[in-house]
């Protein structure tokens, strides 16, 4: 009885302890694989020029110079940058004027992630990770706002020929 | 009343995904491929539209017979989960490493199914106690451990089945979130707190299911689709890569 109750315990521990492990897996795993998006070109060049985007900088600076992480400099770059790109994103050639579910998934995921950079710069851990993470989605909101302008043919409309188009 | 209106929110905002896409797979014709997930999707909404609303409205949310309904309805749910998990295990494997697993993973699904009808049946008089907490945390986890396993055999084979790999990670969410809530209920003996976070957790973990299922399912066809068109029938190289193989 002694024996069953051990077990019952230890399978209920390994639960509570495994469970909100692997669910905070599979979360991170899904939204890894929806970045992992593959695009006809790469779009986000023309956003990133034509938004004075700072993300790609940030990356450059991290991955070719191993430049040290200037936590408060790069937070603020690069939240500025998630909050223009969710604004284009919502209005820039958007009829409903709302993010779609992934966006909006990413969105979280993206918030996630800056909690985890804060985490870790409290613990004085490496945020270097988390950095370039929070690059990557940018660049892939970037990548869909480009693709979407690309496949939007203006040519000769007003505003408001486009608007009504709609 | 403000966590009442969002898990009002959020159920009917789970049978609406649910409709979506059976409506989808069977319209897009989806349906031969995902025939396993269809017929999930189905006993989902069977489960929760048919079986539980009739006995919610005909003994009320207190009865007996309300809870009996859920937790074995429950139950059988997790056994579809846990055959669909094998499903995906079929569409992983290569010819002769299913040959391979097939028998083990029909012994171990054959032993879930007789434990749990045994287990059920040995403590029908006290299955509302903490017993049926127990049990399904157990069969939750196997279920997590099994999938587990699966995505570990897909990331090792190198799969490049990415709509899949979502399938597993949503299955994945679906169990592992309300695994850990049985537990700690368990572990609290019937704490209030516990009871509260299975409550809210269990439809949240099923509403990112559907949402990756979804995404999976529209992404990976609106891939495929243009391929079709620009060749007039399905099976004709495309147009381009054609004359590419007879250039020279």
């Amino acid at each position: 009885m002694l024996h069953m109750f051990r077990l019952d315990m230890i399978m209920a521990i390994l639960s509570v302890i495994l469970g909100p492990a692997l669910l905070m897996f599979y979360f991170l795993d899904t939204c890894k694989r929806i970045l992992r998006r593959e695009f006809g070109h790469e779009f986000f060049h023309s956003v990133v020029n034509a938004n004075r985007l700072e993300f790609p900088f940030v990356r450059k600076a991290l991955e070719e110079f191993n430049a040290p992480v200037d936590y408060e400099r790069f937070r603020m770059q690069l939240k500025c940058d998630f909050l223009a790109l969710t604004y284009l994103l919502k209005n820039a050639g958007n009829a409903k004027g709302r993010l779609s579910k992934e966006e909006r998934f990413l969105t979280w995921y993206f918030n996630a992630v800056v909690l985890k950079l804060i985490i870790t710069h409290w613990l004085r851990l490496s945020e270097r990770a988390a950095v370039l993470r929070l690059t990557s989605i940018l660049e892939y909101f970037a990548n869909v706002l480009g693709e979407r302008v690309d496949t939007i043919r203006f040519g000769d409309m007003t505003a408001s020929d486009y608007l009504m188009s709609l | 009343m403000l966590g009442n209106l969002l898990a009002t929110a959020v159920e009917y905002t789970v049978q609406a995904l649910e409709l979506f896409l059976v409506v989808y797979l069977l319209y897009r014709g989806l349906w031969k491929r995902h025939a396993g997930v269809l017929v999930y999707l189905l006993s989902l909404l069977a489960v929760d539209e048919v079986v539980r609303r009739y006995f919610f409205h005909r003994y009320g949310l207190n009865s007996l017979a309300y809870a009996y309904s859920y937790w074995l309805t429950d139950v059988l749910l997790a056994l579809e989960a846990f055959g669909l998990i094998c499903i995906f295990f079929r569409r992983a494997c290569v010819p002769q490493l299913w040959r391979v697993l097939r028998l083990s993973l029909i012994v171990v699904f054959i032993l879930v199914a007789a434990i749990s009808y045994l287990s059920l049946s040995h403590h029908k008089d006290n299955l509302l106690h903490s017993f049926i907490y127990e049990f399904e945390q157990n069969l939750f986890f196997t279920c997590v451990l099994l999938n587990t396993l699966l995505y570990i055999m897909l990331h090792q084979m190198g799969s490049a089945d990415e709509q899949l790999a979502l399938l597993v990670c949503g299955m994945g969410i679906q169990f592992a979130g309300p695994t850990a809530g049985l537990a700690l209920v368990h572990l609290t003996v019937g704490g209030q707190l516990a009871y509260l976070l299975l409550h809210h957790l269990a439809p949240l973990c099923t509403l990112g299911m559907l949402l990756i299922w979804t995404y999976a399912v529209r992404r990976f066809t609106t891939v495929q689709e243009p391929t079709y068109r620009a060749s007039g029938h399905r099976g004709t190289v495309p147009a381009l890569a054609g004359a590419g193989l007879h250039g020279d």
